[in-house]
C-alpha cells in the first residue's frame, strides 16, 4: 500500500462516528438510486405489458393511413404474402388478424357507439387477454356466428347481460352502405380499463368481414416478439422490413406515444433523482472533507514543511474521498440488493391505478440488473473524488505559516 | 572548502511587514545573518520579536517583505513552490514545538516518511530507520503510535524525522517548551552530541536558557532586529 493510500485510509477512521455518518448517507443515497431503477424499470415493463398485452400486442401492421383515418376500406396490402412473411420471422412470437371499423351496438334499452373488432379466436387468444379477463359466458364457445362478446362497461350502458340480444350497426367498407346484424351476447369481460370495457366489442372475424364487406381482408395484424426489448427499438430493421408497400408496422412506442414518453420518463426521472441525491451526498462529503481539514490544518501544514508538494496533500485528500466512498459503495451495494431483492419478490401493489392512459393490472416488481451495481457505484465513486478535489485543491492551497501558526 | 567555511544560510536586508486590519506591524526590520555548516546556534528573543518569523522566512515557508535568503548558495526567492518544497526534503529538518507527529503513521512510518517522499529504497530506508531510533535512544518503540508515547519520547521521534533524511541543517522551534526540565536537558545533550559527531547544523529559536547556555553562537532578535550576535568558544 503506498504512503498516501495507508494515510488516507487510516484517516478516514480517525472520526469514525463521523465516517460511518456521512457513510451511511452516501450508501443510502446508493441504495434509494439502485432501488428507485429498479423499481422504474418494473414499473416501465408493467405499463407496458398492461398496455400491450391487454389488446394492442407489442406491435401492429395496417394497411398505410388506416390509423390516421380509420378507415375500414384501408385494409393490409398483401396479407397472405405478410402472413407467410411473419410465419417465417424468427422474431416473431405470435401474430392475429382483425378488422377494425366503428359502429353502433343498440339494445332494447339504450344506444352505444363501439368499436367493432372482428377477430380469429383461436389466434387472438395469444396476442390479447380478453379470454383470460372474462367474468360471464365463455369466449366464442362453439361456432355460432351470432356470439358477441363485449365488456362490463358496455353491458351496463346497454342494461344488458348474458344471452341477451343486441343490433349492431355498422357501415360498410367503401360503399359506405349500412349493414346491420343480430348478435346474442356470449361473454362480458372485464380489464378495469374503462376505454376497453366500454368502447369494444368483439365477433368472430369472417361475420366483421361480411359485414363490412371486406372479403378476406383484414384492417389490423397484431404482434409480439420473442423478446419485448425488440419492441421499443425503433430502428430495428424488422419495421422497415414490415413497411413495404402500402403497408405501415409499428411498435408500441409509435403506437403510443403517451406510453413511450412516460417510459422515456423514467430514464430522465432515474437522472433527476440521481443528481439530486448525488448534490445532497456531495455536501455532506464536502462538509466532512473541510471538518476533516479544518480538525488537520497544523498537520497538514508539517506535511507541507517538511517536504510535501501541494500535489501530495491534493492526492491524500482526493484519496480520503475515495476511501470514503469505498466504504459507503460497500455499505450502499448490500442495502440496495437487499431492499431490492425483497421487493422485488414482495411486488408493490398499485393495482388499478390509471397512469398515462395504461392502468397498472398487476403488481410491480422492482428489476435487479447487473449494471445498477457497476454504474451507480462507479459514479458514486467517480463522483466522489470528483467532489473531493474542491477541499483537496483548498488543503493544497493554504499557507504553511497560515496553517501552522504559533510554530515555525 | 573546509565544512565550516561553507555559508548554508545567508540573509540579507530581511524586512517582514505583516498587516493587521490595514496596520502594518514590522516583525522583522532589516536582518542580516551568516550561519556556516557545523554551527548551532540559538536565535534568542522575548515573544514578538521576529525570532519564528526569521526561521519561517529562511526555510521559504514565509516570504519577506524585503531581502534576500540564500540557503546553501541558492536564493530562495528564485526557486519555485515545488523547488522549495523538495529542498526543505532534502536539506532542511524540522523540529517543532508540538513535536507534530503524524498521528495515524507509527514511529517508524513517521521516520520514514521523508524518505518516502525521497523514494529512498526500502532496504535502506529501514537500515536508516534502525539506525537513528538506536540514536535518539527509541529502539523498541518502532510499532507504537504517537499517541502511545510520552511527550519526551515523541520528542525524540521528531528529531529522528528531522535527522534520518541526513538534511544540511536542522531548524527548531522551542523544541523543548512542551517538555519537563529533565528531558530537555537530555534531548539537548543529544542534539548536541548530533552536533559535535556529525557536524550537523542546528539553529533554534528560544527562549529556553538551557539551550541558551548549551548554544556556541546566540543571536539575539528583538525589535525585529539582531540586537547582538556572539560566537562562544
Amino acid at each position: 500500500m503506498s504512503l498516501y493510500t495507508k494515510l488516507a485510509w487510516r484517516n478516514i477512521f480517525r472520526n469514525k462516528r463521523r465516517t460511518y455518518i456521512t457513510g451511511t448517507a452516501i450508501a443510502i443515497g446508493l441504495a434509494a438510486l439502485i432501488f428507485l431503477d429498479a423499481l422504474y424499470i418494473g414499473m416501465a415493463n408493467n405499463m407496458i405489458a398492461s398496455a400491450t398485452a391487454s389488446f394492442t400486442g407489442e406491435g401492429q401492421i395496417h394497411g398505410r393511413g388506416f390509423l390516421q383515418t380509420q378507415d375500414a376500406n384501408k385494409t393490409v396490402a398483401d396479407l397472405d404474402g405478410v402472413a407467410a412473411g411473419l410465419k417465417a420471422e424468427p422474431l416473431i412470437k405470435d401474430f392475429t388478424v382483425r378488422t377494425l371499423s366503428q359502429g353502433m351496438v343498440t339494445s332494447t334499452a339504450n344506444v352505444n357507439p363501439v368499436l367493432l373488432v372482428g377477430i380469429e379466436p383461436e389466434t387472438e387468444k395469444n396476442l390479447s387477454q380478453v379470454d383470460d379477463v372474462l367474468v360471464q359466458g365463455s369466449y366464442f364457445a362453439g361456432d355460432d356466428p351470432q356470439n358477441i362478446v363485449i365488456g362490463s362497461r358496455l353491458a351496463e350502458l346497454l342494461e344488458v347481460g348474458l344471452g341477451d340480444r343486441v343490433v349492431l350497426t355498422v357501415s360498410q367498407a367503401g360503399s359506405g352502405s349500412l349493414s346491420q346484424d343480430l348478435f346474442r351476447v356470449s361473454g362480458i369481460y372485464h380489464f378495469n380499463i374503462q376505454d376497453l370495457d366500454g368502447g369494444l366489442a368483439f365477433v368472430r372475424l369472417k361475420k366483421a368481414q361480411a359485414m363490412l364487406g371486406l372479403g378476406n381482408r383484414v384492417n389490423e395484424i397484431a404482434l409480439s416478439f420473442k423478446d419485448p426489448r425488440i419492441s421499443r427499438d425503433e430502428n430495428n430493421p424488422f419495421w422497415a422490413k414490415s413497411s413495404t408497400g402500402d403497408n405501415e408496422a409499428q411498435g408500441w412506442t409509435k403506437l403510443f406515444p403517451a406510453l413511450k414518453s412516460i417510459y422515456d420518463l423514467t430514464q430522465v426521472g432515474t437522472l433527476i433523482v440521481g443528481i439530486i441525491l448525488f448534490a445532497v451526498v456531495a455536501l455532506g462529503i464536502i462538509n466532512t472533507l473541510f471538518m476533516s481539514i479544518y480538525e488537520r490544518m497544523f498537520e497538514f501544514g508539517v506535511m507541507r514543511a517538511v517536504g510535501t508538494r501541494p500535489w501530495g496533500v491534493r492526492k491524500l485528500v482526493v484519496l480520503e474521498a475515495g476511501a470514503l466512498a469505498l466504504l459507503s459503495i460497500v455499505l450502499g451495494v448490500g442495502l440496495g440488493l437487499a431492499v431490492t431483492a425483497l421487493v422485488s419478490r414482495t411486488g408493490i401493489n398499485y393495482k388499478g391505478v390509471e397512469f398515462a392512459g395504461v392502468t397498472i393490472r398487476s403488481l410491480i416488481y422492482p428489476v435487479l440488473q447487473v449494471r445498477q451495481f457497476i454504474l451507480y457505484p462507479a459514479c458514486v465513486l467517480l463522483f466522489t473524488l470528483l467532489v473531493g478535489l474542491y477541499p483537496a485543491a483548498y488543503a493544497a492551497r493554504m499557507s504553511v505559516t497560515g496553517a501552522m501558526k504559533r510554530t515555525l | 572548502m573546509n565544512t565550516q567555511d561553507r555559508h548554508l544560510i545567508q540573509t540579507e536586508g530581511l524586512t517582514k511587514i505583516y498587516e493587521d486590519n490595514g496596520v502594518q506591524v514590522p516583525a522583522l526590520r532589516g536582518i542580516d545573518l551568516d550561519i556556516r555548516a557545523g554551527e548551532f546556534t540559538a536565535i534568542v528573543g522575548p515573544s514578538g520579536s521576529g525570532k519564528t518569523t526569521l526561521l519561517n522566512i529562511i526555510s521559504g515557508l514565509d516570504k519577506p517583505t524585503e531581502g534576500k535568503v540564500w540557503l546553501d548558495g541558492k536564493l530562495v526567492s528564485a526557486m519555485s513552490g515545488a523547488e522549495l518544497s523538495d529542498f526543505r526534503r532534502d536539506h532542511i529538518g524540522f523540529i517543532f514545538q508540538a513535536y507534530n507527529l503524524i498521528p495515524v503513521l507509527k514511529v517508524e512510518e513517521n521516520i520514514e516518511y521523508i524518505m518516502l517522499l525521497q523514494k529512498v529504497a526500502k532496504g535502506e530506508r529501514h537500515a536508516r530507520v534502525e539506525e537513528i531510533l538506536r540514536e535518539v535512544d527509541m529502539e523498541g518503540f518502532s510499532h507504537r503510535f504517537p499517541s502511545r508515547l510520552s511527550g519526551g519520547q515523541q520528542q525524540r521521534v521528531a528529531i529522528a524525522r528531522a535527522m534520518v533524511s541526513r538534511p544540511l541543517m536542522i531548524l527548531a522551534d522551542e523544541p523543548t517548551a512542551n517538555l519537563d526540565s529533565k528531558t530537555g536537558a537530555d534531548l539537548l545533550d543529544m542534539m548536541r552530541k548530533l552536533n559535535e559527531e556529525r557536524g550537523m547544523t542546528f539553529v533554534f529559536s528560544t527562549h529556553d536558557r538551557m539551550i541558551v547556555e548549551k548554544a556556541r553562537r546566540i543571536v539575539i532578535v528583538r525589535d525585529g532586529l539582531v540586537d547582538s550576535d556572539t560566537t562562544r568558544n
